[in-house]
């Protein structure tokens, strides 16, 4: 051993050794962004090598980002497989899953984006993205850009692109409406009323709560945010319309304190007061919430159209998903909706911008639009889909006629998303006032100092 | 033969050199980048940021939840420390002292928690908590409380509280083995020394056990209340996520919301920052209270 110690060999293992070290923590940015993504990546390399002719011809690499969640990747899948059949110059790279948002993160910092972003799911924020101006400006793009039939794509959304001081910076892909959620086989064979205003809301859930000795309504309380756009922001649009909304979104002042606002936040305060939200909520989360709710220990809860696809494997047998725009509209005027879009749009610093925005001019037309709810069980945001004849479920069925008859259903539009800044405040203090701890005045109060550090935050 | 100093050296440097490479990676590394960092105005997910000086600091200090964060932080070091410990001497003693026949059996009972994931132990308790299917509400109704039972985890006033006995209960196994270890290199003269003086075994508890074991105990509360400060925030992550209305954020946890979900890693480094701080200060206070000579019989 004294040997060995003595000898060179000692100093020639210590070199190695400390140059291992430090080249396995060397920066290698390629080797990184390769194992980032190792389990989700798939190219298809059929044209491997072959190079952006200038030529406006699409070729060259194509990176495409993807979540992957309660709607899965199958309609992704045949997407980009056409695409690539379409283009088979171009070698398309997917970088998809649950988790994506937080495994491209460091791509995102280190300005070496993907092509193309679907902005969904966890640790994605459409609105950060194009306050840090990573997102292209596809307002004058978007212009030029039309469907099979010759329609305008423009003129062609259900529910227009968000709008970030006059541009456009992502074009809405996914139709997600939240709503409310029931059981419409129960309420068929208990012969309960399904509600279309606030009062019938009340008298519902009165008459359930009576005959089934169940708290009617659930949501979840550890994402409070679940109420605030499936419940408050259809009732702000009902209330204040389109106005309204952008001002509560926006933190405008006075817009959380004003008359409008503290009548619905009284509508909440009237449902906990009567004991219909149960009491429990506070402590669920989504998966909970959503679980207690197909048990039958409440009967509505408002979620967006991804639950019945989320909760495929725990659905009892017997149930039957039924699907109303919340109900907190005054008697007389029709429902409201605030769809909450998920948007495809195009990275500023895409190395390959040209077959990024034939990738995005590929996937706006009627037929994927058909294809998707096939696929997924929801709504693309292209208006004049047929569904009747498709395979889509019987609920996506029943709201998409819902959403197509303005007599019934009126849609509202907020601007952009609620900065989280500003929803994380409000969620707060929306659980106290659902839990009966505050007053629907405190809430207000609440929610308008929120809405001041929120713009102060802004200066 | 004798080792020239050269070669010595080369010894030394073949031992520390990649340790030393290491802990510069792995913890200099993040703490200067994490102080650099809370100095910039960053959502963390693009690569511009604006240096903004000290601003992230006057934030924190007008900010009205960290403080609470604080509060929450502390509960839940003084609770733990207080509940593990006396549960952890309790069975550390009698597992020793009381020559249970089945002592090897409930070591390992006791000691099995420690092993669980943190996230596992959480979604365990989130069932034994849940308002309407859990084991607490059902037991108190069992036993005819049922105007006890309410939703733990989603009540204002209870939530906090009830993270208390998970962490507990996770903790106890762990801190019962170091103190099974102190007792057990008590000299057994000692207890028939003191039997023989008529001393009770409560005597024999705190004149001879509690003094003798009294480094264990030093360690074990000093690795409650760091692992309590750096740590507490995963159990709160995967039970409340903070909720209901801040009502159990610790600032682990309120920093990972400003980081990773509010886009403000900059201030979320801020709060790194001051985590460091404090518990540094609180180490400091407490090696300081708990310096006590070495007791040798």
């Amino acid at each position: 051993m004294k040997k060995f110690l003595q000898s060179p060999y000692l100093l020639l293992l210590a070199m190695i050794l400390i140059l291992g070290v430090i080249a396995g923590c060397s920066s290698d940015t390629e080797g990184e962004g390769d194992d980032q993504t190792e389990d989700t990546e798939q190219e298809d390399t059929q044209n491997e090598g072959s190079e952006d002719t200038g030529n406006g011809e699409i070729s060259g690499e194509l990176e495409i980002q993807y979540f992957v969640g309660g709607y899965g990747d199958s309609w992704w899948k045949e997407v980009i497989g056409d695409f690539q059949e379409k283009y088979p110059d171009v070698t398309i790279t997917e970088h998809a899953g649950p988790n994506i948002n937080e495994e491209m993160r460091s791509r995102w910092v280190s300005n070496d984006p993907p092509d193309v972003v679907y902005i969904d799911g966890a640790g994605s924020s459409e609105t950060q993205m194009v306050e840090d101006g990573q997102l292209m400006d596809l307002t004058e793009w978007l212009e030029g850009i039309e469907l099979a039939d010759g329609s305008k794509l423009k003129d062609s959304f259900i529910v227009d692109p968000a709008d970030y001081d006059g541009k456009t910076y992502s074009l809405p892909l996914v139709f997600d409406t939240w709503g409310t959620w029931y059981d419409k086989a129960k309420f068929e064979a208990e012969g309960y009323e399904v509600p279309s205003d606030f009062e019938s809301f009340m008298s519902s859930m009165e008459e359930i709560q009576a005959n089934e000795d169940i708290a009617p309504f659930v949501t979840t309380g550890q994402y409070p945010y679940y109420f605030l756009r499936g419940v408050l922001y259809p009732a702000f649009g009902a209330a204040g319309g389109d106005q309204l909304l952008a001002d509560v979104i926006q933190g405008k002042e006075g817009a959380w304190t004003s008359e409008p606002v503290l009548e619905v936040m009284k509508k909440v305060e009237e449902m906990q007061k009567a004991g219909f939200i149960d009491e429990g909520f506070g402590a669920l989360n989504h998966t909970q919430s959503q679980m207690n709710f197909l048990l039958g220990d409440n009967a509505y809860i408002p979620v967006g159209f991804w639950l019945p696809n989320e909760m495929a494997n725990d659905t009892p047998e017997d149930f039957e998903y039924g699907f109303i725009p919340s109900p907190m509209n005054d008697a007389g005027e029709p429902m409201a909706i605030v769809p909450d879009l998920r948007p495809l749009a195009i990275a500023e610093q895409a190395e390959n911008p040209e077959a990024a925005k034939a990738f995005v001019e590929f996937v706006f037309t009627r037929e994927y639009a058909k294809s998707f709810s096939e696929h997924t069980g929801a709504i693309m945001n292209i208006t004049g889909v047929d569904l009747a004849d498709s395979n889509a479920p019987g609920y996506l069925i029943d709201a998409n006629k819902l959403i197509n008859d303005p007599e019934q259903v009126q849609i509202y539009q907020k601007p952009h998303p609620m900065s989280a800044d500003l929803e994380t405040p409000i969620s707060n203090s929306l659980v106290s006032l659902m839990l009966g701890n505050i007053t629907a005045e405190e809430f207000v109060q609440e929610a308008e100092e929120a809405a001041a550090e929120y713009r102060a935050g802004l200066e | 033969m004798v080792q020239t100093k050269k070669q010595k050296y080369l010894f030394l440097a073949f031992c520390l050199v990649p340790t030393f490479i290491l802990f510069a990676i792995f913890t200099l590394y993040p703490l200067f980048s994490g102080l650099y960092y809370s100095f910039f105005e960053w959502s963390g997910s693009a690569a511009d940021k604006d240096f903004v000086g000290f601003s992230n600091y006057i934030k924190l200090f007008n900010d009205e939840i960290f403080p609470s964060t604080i509060l929450h932080d502390y509960f839940l070091v003084v609770t733990k420390v207080i509940g593990i410990m006396i549960l952890a001497i309790f069975f550390a003693v009698a597992l020793t002292q009381l020559r249970i026949k089945e002592a090897p059996f409930y070591r390992v009972i006791f000691f099995f928690p420690n092993i669980m994931s943190v996230v596992v132990i959480g979604i365990l308790w989130m069932f034994i908590y849940n308002p309407g299917l859990g084991l607490v509400n059902s037991g108190l109704e069992m036993i005819g409380l049922e105007e006890w039972a309410r939703p733990w985890l989603g009540d204002e006033e209870w939530a906090l509280p009830s993270l208390v006995l998970p962490s507990v209960w996770a903790g106890i196994g762990l801190f019962m083995l170091l103190l099974i270890g102190g007792i057990s290199n008590v000299p057994k003269s000692y207890y028939e020394a003191a039997e023989i003086d008529g001393a009770s075994e409560w005597q024999q508890f705190w004149k001879i056990t509690m003094p003798l074991v009294w480094p264990q105990i030093k360690v074990s509360i000093l690795y409650i209340v760091i692992t309590t400060l750096n740590g507490s925030f995963i159990i709160v992550q995967v039970m409340t996520q903070g909720g209901p209305n801040n009502a159990t954020h610790v600032m682990g946890s309120y920093l990972y919301q400003q980081a990773f979900k509010q886009f403000n890693f900059g201030y979320g480094a801020t709060i790194g920052v001051v985590i460091l701080i404090i518990s540094l200060i609180t180490v400091l206070i407490l090696q300081f209270f708990m310096r006590r000579e070495k007791v040798e019989y």
